[in-house]
């Protein structure tokens, strides 16, 4: 299985992503492809000036790889890409973008949704979001919590 | 000691600070207790059970005996995706 990981400091073009994610197949049949997006508003509906993505200048890197690694190990798929920003996102802007590819879809989206629930509790990053009315950091919540312990057993 | 915070607990306290560490602070959990008292405002997220810390960029625990030479990270719940 070939993966590769990117810890991005500036914005990113998920298309751009993709794009060159499909380049670089032969013969597999599913493709997934998932994009996260900064939202416009916090849950309390107000509206959100910036994300701040504060790292760890190895540790964060490492477990990218680290949950792409086991993604492959895991479910049979044939490549796998993750793209994660950190430091600031405005609104709008993609935050993280998973691709997965497979002889057939099941595996991809498995692999996609799988890398996924990881980043949410394990990948090294804490998230401000700055909103107009204040800043607050963002912790995993319980229904995190639950999506990834489905993949536990 | 080296100490550095990341999350919140960078925000509140600062990314990285140095304290003289007393012969009786020996642990983790020692260390918690002294940079709490140093650190008033964020006592209550020093002692909170979900912050780990990090040591050599592995996790230690409560139990830990911490070097003068070590630096000691502290982390917050991650929250990544």
């Amino acid at each position: 299985m070939r993966h590769s990981t990117c810890l991005a400091s500036d914005r990113f073009d998920p298309a751009l992503e993709l794009s060159t994610f499909l380049g670089q197949l032969s013969d597999e049949g599913g493709i997934v492809s998932f994009v996260g997006v900064a939202r416009p508003t916090t849950r309390g509906g107000s509206p959100v000036e910036r994300l701040f993505l504060d790292h760890h200048p190895r540790l964060t890197g490492r477990s990218l790889e680290e949950v792409a690694g086991a993604a492959g190990d895991r479910f049979d798929v044939s490549a796998l890409r993750v793209v994660h920003r950190f430091g600031e996102v405005a609104p709008g802007e993609a935050i993280v973008f998973v691709a997965a590819a497979s002889a057939h879809r099941r595996a991809a989206f498995e692999a996609a949704d799988y890398v996924m629930d990881r980043l949410k509790t394990d990948a090294v990053f804490w998230k401000r979001e700055d909103a107009v009315d204040g800043s607050h950091w963002i912790e995993p919540t319980d229904s995190d919590r639950a999506e990834r312990a489905r993949w536990s057993e | 000691m080296k100490i550095l915070f990341f999350g919140r607990l960078g925000d509140m306290v600062g990314r990285e600070t140095h304290v003289e560490v007393p012969p009786e602070t020996r642990t983790v959990a020692d260390l918690r207790q002294l940079l709490a008292q140093l650190h008033p405002a964020a006592s209550e997220d020093l002692s909170r059970p979900s912050l780990r810390a990090c040591v050599n960029d592995l996790i230690v625990g409560e139990n830990y005996v911490v070097a003068d030479s070590e630096t000691v990270e502290f982390f917050p719940p991650l929250s990544g995706g």
